[in-house]
């Protein structure tokens, strides 16, 4: 059985620790922060809806096989919602997995040769190459085998998955860069000199919401240091990126701190330690592409459509025969019922056939050319594709967006579908601006590639008259099609998302007519493209008021106005409104109650019920957790009362809760009343800022800290480690955060749940080499 | 607030991993002034555990000398320290325990005259006396200046206390209105007492003041604690504040110490 990648065998004890720490997460003994920072290393995210997951799947260079992607498909119909979706750093991820079912998910992936880990969080993710790779006549080499080799070896590295922040590599089989290299911490571009293969190297690059390009690092390597190269980037980054601020921590700011000499004196010195040691380097197993016989018969196609298809889509390989077909999928997704007829009749052909292809699509390989009416027959059946369509669409990118990720603002799906509804049914000759890339991501991170786009759309809050609505930046001018010479887009103007598809329609009208006036793109761009960008915004400028028209202010694809609630991480967020609600009922219910009410007993049971819920009900908006009676009636004192967020004559009564004192309740009826009042109004008035504004901002993955305050606990023993650390934690205020770093062993294993028992917060806790770092916040 | 240093973070490490006590319990602890009335039985256990806990200054008071029948359950005091004042011996001992904390001596018996004075400067009292008029005398100079105090008995095998929080629970009086007619009940020396249990009363005593400092659990105020310790029973004996109280009640007739209403029994003098 073919696979792209070597699983180690440290997986079956990662997994078997992993299913532990769901376990501890769903018992409640993992807070949900340190729980979400050990599932994103596994590839593991929470989707909007609570406790629902994606799971990422690694396919080295793109590469999956057909009996693979069919597994996926199926674990995908069992477990998930049906459906493959292609990402755009040339995975595959399944939908809508309930926490249940992950670790038979995981288990499943392995036993067919597919690992989740390095997903996500802060590990050496997918590594890429260009998906022609060894196809391909216009190559210098074949760099696939490289990106798996190398996959294999950083798999089985324990130090891939606990890195300051993700890694990422990729490899370009020729100069036209098509894996990206100088948007990636590292990049290999393939090189010939003196007739020796090798590389040209780039660092230190990397798109997210500052865009940095990537250095040049090695004019040439020979091909045989690809492994020292990595590893030694790999280590010095382990060593000297920054842990602190997960907002900083990519390689690209470790370069623009240290600057070029400083970052390459400490790179040489970790590269210099290896960089003989001929034992390291990989152990290339080309994956031949090639056909099997069969015996399927030949289906034979003619006709306009088919000729247009085969000229859009499929492209002659350098072995002779055989053909590579572009499958242009919409919004990126295979349906399972897709997944298996693709698949029965790729195995026809052997295993080495499917590349998944950064453009959210499936690129195929190896296909006999006298299979091509077959292939043509097939792909237009399938449910999802966009094959028929010109290649505009193919080259389309849209993220996940707010309809799953739960940092996405807009909708790029929806937006997607509505600019392909718009485009068809117009009078554009979209064959003309076929290779335009269009790109699009819901937020300002970078999942839908909009810095490199020739026209890149990301989303933001736009605000009318009290009312949000969907809107989006627009950038023009990204080039990656030449090694060396990337350019980002650069920010042009914003727009309404609900104008777009008119703008859009408008702008290929102008670019479509003028095209041939201009050598490139960009210098149409430079000409007059920029300008017309703004001249066409300034026409879709003035957004109706939601009197006007309420639709400008539902996004594609939503049925409600747009709304910031659900932003952030469900961990925190959405919870807190359950939680809110949980105690709003109980009141309601109790207060219900407490009238009817016959004998005291009754009634001071009420009341305590009452008082206990208002007291408890917005202590989670303060990230409180309280898990005694006691320490509810103690934190709402102390948080709410005397900060004056509710009267403190309410003091009293709340005394009273704490000492357990029902039967002096009853006298104080009205006056527990009205504090549950106080708190209901209290909530009332609490504006969006207090804490969902905050939650909007985080990043991807687990949220970025700002530690205030860092303590070195290394070598202090149990348990003087822990009281230092009550004793800086006492000159904090409450929901300030201290980091310390503790021994391993007998110290990491007391003093985080020592603290923890006191009511303070753990929110992360990493291994960081021989010691650990432990990540509080004062409660 | 106290910046620890790293000598006093690992002396009351103990102390500060107690989740109710802390950084925040242990500077209130040191920040702490008690006064023991008495550096017998009681007031020794009471004097070396709050000094080695780092309660900030300790005030000792007791007007004898170090004799060879203390030594069976004075513990603060050595045979090496027969004849020297009691506060001396005390003093010597607390500050070895714990070289950080303040000693304060008054090598005197505590008198209607003198006590007021002395107790001003204190935010916490121990009864650790051994007579009637001297419990009587407390209380009611501590009801009078507004001071917290830890009463204590013992006699034979047995043990009582009880904490007073003036103005807001029951004093002493409250319970025992008035010390008994003289002889009728025996003191220590007539009747003896079982040596350690001046060590299982004295720390109860202790521990008292260090919740009152910390403000941890519930003092044994409104009821009286006592045990036997042939059975090793413990009761508590509820009561509420006397509104009739002669010197915590709503009409008090005890507003200022008299000499003559505290006169020591004659045969402790001699002691």
């Amino acid at each position: 059985m073919l696979t792209f990648y070597d699983i180690p065998e440290s997986l079956t004890t990662e997994h078997k620790q992993l299913e532990k720490d769901i376990a501890g997460f769903l018992d409640g003994s993992i807070n949900p922060v340190k729980f979400k920072a050990i599932r994103v290393a596994f590839g593991i995210y929470e989707q909007r809806l609570a406790n629902t997951y994606m799971i990422r799947v690694r396919c080295a260079g793109g590469g999956i096989t057909p009996l693979q992607l069919k597994k996926v498909a199926e674990l995908a119909k069992t477990y998930g919602s049906g459906e493959i979706h292609f990402t755009t750093r040339s995975e595959i991820q399944l939908h809508g997995v309930l926490i249940e079912n992950i670790m038979t998910v995981l288990r499943e992936l392995k036993s067919f040769g597919l690992s989740t880990r390095g997903g996500g969080g802060n590990t050496v993710r997918n590594i890429l190459c260009s998906t022609d790779s060894g196809i391909t006549q216009d190559e210098i080499f074949d760099v696939e085998p490289y990106a798996i080799a190398l996959t294999s070896r950083m798999m089985a590295e324990s130090d891939s998955w606990n890195l300051p922040r993700k890694f990422k590599i990729a490899f370009s089989n020729n100069r036209k860069d098509t894996a990206y290299t100088q948007v990636t911490c590292l990049g290999f571009v393939a090189k010939i000199l003196d007739g020796k293969k090798g590389f040209e190297v780039y660092c230190a690059g990397g798109m997210g919401a500052n865009p940095i390009l990537g250095n040049l690092l090695f004019d040439f390597v020979p091909e045989n240091k690809v492994y020292h190269i990595t590893r030694a980037l790999k280590v010095m980054f382990d060593k000297h990126g920054n842990r602190r601020s997960k907002n900083t921590s990519r390689i690209k700011y470790l370069w623009k701190k240290l600057q070029r000499e400083e970052f390459i004196q400490l790179f040489e010195e970790e590269y210099n330690k290896i960089k003989d040691d001929d034992s390291l380097s990989l152990d290339l197993q080309p994956t031949p592409n090639e056909a099997k016989e069969t015996s399927l018969p030949i289906e034979i196609v003619s006709g306009e459509n088919f000729d247009k298809w085969k000229e859009r889509y499929v492209t002659s390989q350098k072995q002779s025969g055989l053909s590579s077909i572009f499958v242009s999928l919409r919004l990126g997704d295979l349906l399972y019922q897709d997944a298996v007829k693709l698949t029965n009749f790729l195995s026809n052909f052997g295993e080495n056939n499917i590349r998944c292809e950064r453009k959210q699509n499936i690129r195929l390989r190896n296909i006999p050319e006298k299979y091509l009416g077959n292939a043509y027959n097939l792909i237009m059946g399938l449910e999802q594709t966009l094959s028929h369509l010109p290649k505009i669409f193919a080259e389309m990118v849209n993220c996940t967006g707010a309809q799953t990720c739960k940092l996405g603002i807009c909708l790029p799906r929806g937006l997607s579908d509505a600019v392909r509804d718009k485009l068809i049914t117009s009078d554009l000759n979209l064959e003309n601006v076929s290779d335009l890339r269009i790109h699009i991501s819901g937020c300002p991170n970078t999942c839908g590639l909009h810095h490199i786009a020739d026209l890149g759309f990301f989303g933001k809050v736009g605000r009318n008259g009290g009312y949000m609505y969907p809107s989006y930046n627009i950038l023009a001018g990204g080039n990656t099609n030449e090694a060396g010479n990337t350019i980002y887009a650069q920010q042009v103007d914003e727009i309404s998302a609900k104008f777009i598809p008119d703008f859009l329609h408008d702008f290929l009208k102008v670019y479509s007519e003028k095209k041939d006036e201009f050598k490139t793109y960009q210098h149409f761009l430079d000409d007059c493209g920029r300008d017309l960008i703004t001249i066409l915004c300034d026409k879709y400028r003035e957004v109706p008021t939601f009197e006007e028209d309420s639709s400008i202010y539902i996004d594609w694809g939503a049925s409600k106005p747009l709304s910031l609630k659900e932003i952030g991480t469900a961990e925190c967020s959405a919870g807190m409104f359950d939680m809110i609600n949980v105690d709003k009922k109980i009141i309601k219910d109790t207060q219900k109650l407490l009238t009817d009410s016959i004998t005291t007993g009754e009634k001071e049971n009420y009341l305590y019920i009452i008082l206990h819920s208002a007291c408890r009900m917005l202590l989670v908006t303060r990230g409180l957790d309280a898990k005694t009676d006691k320490q509810v009636f103690e934190m709402f004192m102390k948080h709410f009362v005397t900060t004056n967020l509710v009267d403190s004559s309410f003091m009293d009564v709340v005394v009273l809760g704490k000492l357990g004192l029902k039967s002096e309740l009853f006298s104080h009826e009205d006056h527990i009343n009205e504090l549950a009042k106080a708190v209901n109004d209290l909530y009332s008035s609490m504006d969006d800022s207090l804490r969902f504004n905050k939650a909007k901002k985080e990043e991807e993955e687990p949220v970025a800290i700002q530690v205030e305050n860092v303590k070195d606990f290394r070598g202090v023993a149990c348990p003087m480690n822990f009281v230092k650390t009550k004793m800086e934690l006492s000159k904090m205020q409450v929901s300030e955060k201290l980091e310390i770093l503790l021994d391993d062993g007998a110290p990491i294993e007391n003093v985080p749940r020592s603290v923890q028992s006191e009511g303070h917060k753990i929110l992360e806790k990493e291994k960081d080499g021989d010691h650990w770092r432990v990540l509080i916040e004062k409660v | 607030m106290i910046d620890f240093t790293e000598e006093q973070l690992e002396r009351y490490s103990r102390h500060i991993i107690l989740s109710d006590v802390g950084i925040e319990g242990q500077e209130k602890i040191m920040h702490g002034k008690v006064l023991i009335v008495g550096a017998g039985g009681l007031g020794s256990p009471v004097a070396l555990y709050l000094a080695a806990a780092g309660v900030g200054t300790i005030g000792i008071i007791d007007g004898d000398v170090v004799d060879l029948t203390n030594l069976q359950r004075q513990i603060i005091h050595f045979t090496k320290d027969l004849n020297k004042p009691k506060v001396e011996s005390a003093k010597e001992k607390m500050l070895e325990i714990n070289p950080d904390i303040s000693v304060k001596t008054y090598k005197k018996l505590a008198t209607a005259e003198n006590i007021i004075d002395i107790i001003n400067d204190y935010d916490f009292v121990i009864d650790g006396t051994d007579n009637f008029s001297a419990k009587f005398l407390i209380n009611d100079a501590c009801v009078i200046a507004g001071k917290p105090f830890s009463h204590g008995g013992i006699l034979r095998f047995d043990g009582q206390t009880l904490t007073v929080i003036p103005g807001e629970t029951a004093c002493y009086r409250c319970v025992f209105h008035a010390p008994p007619p003289e002889n009728a009940v025996p003191s220590c020396s007539q009747a003896g007492v079982l040596g350690s249990i001046a060590g299982m009363l004295g720390t109860i005593q202790a521990t008292e003041a260090l919740k009152y400092f910390t403000g941890i659990g519930d003092l044994i105020t409104n009821r009286l604690l006592s045990f036997d310790a042939k059975s090793m029973n413990f009761r508590n004996v509820r009561f509420k504040k006397n509104p009739k109280c002669t010197v915590c009640g709503d009409n008090p007739k005890i507003t200022s110490l008299k000499e003559e209403d505290y006169i020591p029994p004659i045969c402790e003098i001699t002691n």
